[in-house]
């Protein structure tokens, strides 16, 4: 039975979809800005990745690297607290 | 250095529906027990009225401050009883800004000040300053309060 390399199907490498065609390499925004520390009260930027729910976006979909997404989530987590980002967006309510 | 000082951010949100002399006595309330207890204040940030993603106590919008001291840990402690007490304080949120947010603030603050300068510069050398002249309180008000 030939199977192709066990990768994660949204890995981050590149890879062949079923048509063939090569998906892009993605990358963790934080590590190309070179960004140590995110920040909570940036909600507009925050706001990148979250659902439409209001719900954080995993990182094998994001692409972001384990280390950011990390930093990520505490900064969402307060974000929330403050009331810059919803819970649950009104949308699902 | 006889206590060990933290740098704090502390972000609370004051009730938007009081006048605006009522609250900017609020936050004096809380720039005086900073003070007070041996703190000092880097910075102080009035965002203004913001609208709530969600409603807090059946309102939907606030007035945001955030305020950057340094100051021995006990002043945490008497600050956020201080949130809990006061009515017209909606929330509050108090963090340690370890070296690395602080390196970030820095640079940040630094790319705002020189505009057009090579970024890559600014982010590369965050200044190394673990006590910076603290005793200076700048106040910034945007656009909108």
């Amino acid at each position: 039975m030939a199977m192709g390399p066990r990768r994660g199907r949204r890995g981050t490498s590149t890879q062949r979809n079923a048509s063939g065609q090569a998906r892009k390499k993605r990358t963790c925004r934080f590590c190309d800005n070179k960004e140590t520390y995110i920040d909570y009260k940036s909600d507009k930027r925050l706001q990148r990745f979250i659902s439409e729910q209001g719900r954080i976006i995993p990182k094998r979909i994001t692409g972001t690297c384990a280390r950011h997404q990390r930093m990520l989530v505490v900064a969402i987590k307060r974000a929330r607290h403050l009331a810059l980002l919803p819970f649950v967006s009104d949308a699902v309510k | 250095m006889p206590q060990s000082k933290h740098v704090y951010e502390t972000t609370f949100i004051v009730n938007a529906s009081l006048d605006d002399h009522q609250i900017d006595a609020a936050i004096e309330k809380v720039k005086d027990l900073i003070l007070k207890n041996e703190g000092e204040i880097r910075e102080l940030v009035k965002w203004g009225r913001k609208r709530f993603s969600y409603p807090i106590k059946k309102k939907n919008n606030g007035f945001y401050v955030v305020i950057e001291f340094s100051a021995p840990g006990e002043v945490v402690a008497k600050l956020e009883r201080h949130y809990f007490l006061d009515e017209n304080i909606l929330r509050y949120l108090t963090i340690v800004l370890d070296k690395r947010a602080l390196n970030a603030h820095t640079a940040a603050n630094l790319l705002a000040a020189e505009q057009p300068a090579a970024e890559v510069k600014t982010i590369e050398a965050p200044k190394p300053t673990p006590e910076p002249p603290a005793a200076k309180v700048e106040e910034k008000t945007p656009a909108h309060e």
